[in-house]
């Protein structure tokens, strides 16, 4: 399965889950990354690390690392 | 836990996630009159105040730090949120009012669901909802209050238009909690499953569902979309409708977080910002240095030249200068960065910065404290509050103290114009740029290294992350701004004012006794020369210069003798003072605006003691900027750094491993350049 660290530049995805193993998952769930939600990657900084997905009308800034635990459908 | 009983004030918490319009309703309530304290043995400042006395109702209010959730994910917030369940002085609150930004409302009521989940008495204050309208949306307070079960009050943070209403909740809800039976307040176990996070967001997805609906639509709309969802006509925009993106902001970012572009300008505001820390404040810096050499000089007129008279100018009215000085360039710093900061900006910066400086250890939000370390530690390592994970916060505080601090630049200024010639100055500016530049690659080398070096330097731990909301761009509120950088300017006053001042007494104990009375040939010279003079004979048998002499085997091997040991001495009180301490020991003196060439004249002349062979070189100056380049010789930042990490370790491994690598550096550069030829 994908997730919203592969996501391409402008690229839509629905999550699917969050991986609950992954230090980072509850933040991430915190900041409404919860299943069914529509996101999109819609800025990359330097060296294409960290993404910046539109979630729930917001924009949150996330590293790679940490957006492996989001998956896409 | 058990809700007290109203018997004194009650207390209200101020609840919120960042960029909710939290600090801007505390600034209503409170009248912008408050106290910023630290919760007992801990780092993490909260502001309390009264309730403004014009709207008439008794009560203190807290203003916590910003939270998403109630789970803390942070040292710090687990902190703030212990003391919200129930503060070590003021217990449990009486009243919660959480702020939700109504742009935002599916990811901020997270917050507001947990604190009636623990049964908290909550009023949700709801704000931005002019953003909303923008979006061509509207929300219904009726159906909100109804869905919360709890009060909803509408505050225009511009306008302050529903304070009035919400001071009026407020006293109803406390009147009401009088006669309420106390409540056991629930806490949220910091293991909750994820699960559980899921469905609060569920029952949140369900309530933003039937409270928002498009602008001019029927009032009834919710019924509409019952009809709709009953047939089944429910589309995607509808289901949506809250999630649309702030157009203008995504426009503004794709230029300023554009890949070339948004590096190009990164670089620009932040180099802007920087010179004008420096430019603005350098004529406000001379006004304060000129108004307490002037009072000092007074002082000593009406005292008398005795050690009473020299007590009061040098140590209490020079001291007290000494801490003024950088008031100027702390109020702007605080001023641009509070401006960066509303604006949305500076969230944009630490995001752009974060994969370079996460290859040393840092954090993209370690940004913006080691920016503010040019100006002055203090503020800086106080500002890496906004650091989540520990060992993160405390390897920048670490490297904090080798970012060359305003207080350096007079100390370079000198010695670079040893090195150059007046007529080339822009070759000593090229070369300040230069320390600039080494300073920076310098400190991240440093943090690189102590990186490395896992669980030596740093000892802590924590799992390293970057989650950072980037808020809708808007114009900042000057007033805000500037009520905050009142408040962070006062406590820097208070913090290291009164450490410096107290080590400025010291010191200059050091430099005047044993009060001895030189008796100097004044044949020819006016009272003014005459005086100074005598200061420098005074200085000569100084308790400092006995201590310069003892640690003259120190200075000999980096070619420099006890003169320039004795002048360093005084620079752990402040930096800049070197260049005084040296015209004192020098015995330079001139008028004011002749000082520096002064100064220059006698270093070029001076010799060491028996050996005939000149003290100030190239590679002695040279040297000698190195030195001011690392060593940590800075008692208030010590003090500070003591302060913000809770224990003396890390700034004693600051002032060791900083300054004996100062005195290394510098051995090898003195001595390496003699080697080549260059003396």
């Amino acid at each position: 399965m994908r997730t919203a660290a592969e996501l391409k530049y402008g690229e839509k995805g629905i999550i699917n889950g969050i991986d609950g193993s992954h230090p980072s998952s509850r933040r991430i769930l915190e900041f409404g990354f919860t299943p069914g939600q529509e996101i999109q990657l819609i800025n990359m900084s330097l060296f294409n690390d960290p993404l910046a997905f539109s979630v729930r009308g917001t924009i949150v800034a996330i590293r790679k690392d940490e957006a492996v635990c989001i998956k896409i459908l | 836990m058990i809700t007290k009983t109203i018997e004194t004030e009650p207390l209200i918490t101020l609840v919120g996630p960042p960029n909710s319009g939290k600090t801007t309703l505390f600034n209503f309530l409170s009248g912008k009159n408050y106290k910023t304290v630290n919760y007992p043995g801990a780092t993490v400042e909260y502001s309390i105040s009264k309730i403004q006395k014009k709207y008439n109702l008794e009560g203190r209010i807290l203003d916590s730090p910003g939270i998403v959730s109630l789970i803390p994910n942070s040292p710090d917030e687990r902190i703030s949120i212990n003391s919200l369940y129930s503060h070590p002085t003021f217990g449990v609150p009486d009243l919660i009012i959480v702020t939700i930004d109504a742009s935002q409302l599916s990811r901020h009521l997270l917050l507001a669901k947990q604190l009636i989940e623990s049964k908290f008495n909550v009023i949700v204050a709801l704000t931005m909802t002019d953003i909303l309208n923008r979006r061509g949306k509207d929300i219904s307070i009726s159906k909100l209050r109804e869905e919360l079960n709890c009060d909803v009050v509408k505050i225009d943070g511009r306008t302050g238009i529903g304070v009035e209403d919400l001071i009026k909740e407020i006293e109803k809800n406390l009147n009401a909690v009088k006669e309420k039976e106390k409540v056991n307040i629930i806490r949220l176990k910091d293991s909750l499953p994820i699960e559980k996070l899921i469905d609060f967001y569920k029952e949140i997805e369900k309530i933003e569902h039937n409270v928002i609906a498009d602008l001019g639509e029927d009032q009834n709309f919710a019924s509409i979309k019952n009809a709709n969802k009953k047939l089944n006509v429910l589309n995607n925009k509808i289901q949506n409708h809250n999630n649309t993106l702030d157009n203008t902001t995504v426009k503004i970012d794709r230029i300023l977080l554009h890949k070339v572009w948004g590096l190009v300008l990164f670089f620009l505001i932040m180099s802007l910002t920087f010179t004008s820390i420096f430019w603005l404040a350098q004529p406000l810096m001379e006004l304060v240095d000129d108004l307490f050499g002037y009072l000092s000089s007074e002082a000593l007129i009406l005292i008398g030249n005795n050690w009473m008279g020299n007590f009061l100018a040098n140590g209490i009215i020079g001291g007290t200068g000494a801490v003024l000085v950088f008031l100027p360039q702390i109020i702007i710093l605080f001023l641009i960065l509070g401006l960066l900061e509303d604006t949305g900006y500076l969230a944009r910066g630490a995001m752009l910065i974060d994969k370079p400086l996460s290859k040393i250890g840092l954090n993209g939000r370690s940004f913006v404290p080691m920016l503010s370390g040019f100006a002055c530690a203090i503020p800086a390592i106080m500002a890496t509050r906004t650091i989540p994970n520990k060992r993160e916060r405390l390897l920048t505080i670490f490297i904090i103290p080798l970012l060359s601090c305003s207080a350096r630049l007079p100390v370079y200024a000198l010695l670079l114009a040893f090195l150059f010639p007046m007529d080339k100055s822009w070759l000593a500016g090229l070369a300040l740029a230069g320390i600039y530049l080494f300073s920076i690659i310098s400190s991240a080398v440093v943090a690189g290294i102590a990186n490395k070096f896992r669980g030596t330097i740093i000892k802590e731990e924590d799992n390293s992350s970057f989650i950072l909301e980037l808020p809708t761009y808007r114009i900042p509120k000057l007033q805000v701004v500037a009520t905050n950088t009142y408040h962070s300017s006062m406590s820097y006053i208070k913090r290291a004012g009164t450490v410096i001042l107290f080590l400025s007494i010291i010191i200059w104990f050091l430099t005047y006794f044993p009060d001895s009375n030189p008796k100097v040939n004044t044949y020819n010279l006016t009272q003014e020369k005459a005086e100074q003079l005598i200061s420098s004979e005074r200085i000569s048998n100084s308790y400092a210069a006995d201590l310069g002499k003892f640690i003259q085997p120190i200075m000999k091997p980096i070619g420099m003798d006890w003169r320039v040991g004795v002048s360093l001495i005084p620079t752990f009180a402040a930096r800049e003072v070197f260049v005084s301490s040296l015209a004192l020991i020098f015995k330079v003196t001139g008028d004011k605006g002749t000082l520096q060439t002064s100064i220059l004249r006698e270093m070029r002349q001076a010799t060491i003691a028996g050996t005939g062979k000149k003290l100030f070189t190239t590679a002695t100056i040279i040297g000698l900027i190195i030195y001011f380049i690392f060593a940590l010789q800075c008692i208030s930042t010590l003090a500070i750094s003591r302060k913000e990490t809770g224990s003396w370790r890390l700034p004693m491994l600051q002032l060791f491993l900083f300054t004996i690598g100062a005195y290394f550096f510098t051995f090898i550069v003195v001595n390496g350049l003699r080697l080549i030829g260059i003396n």
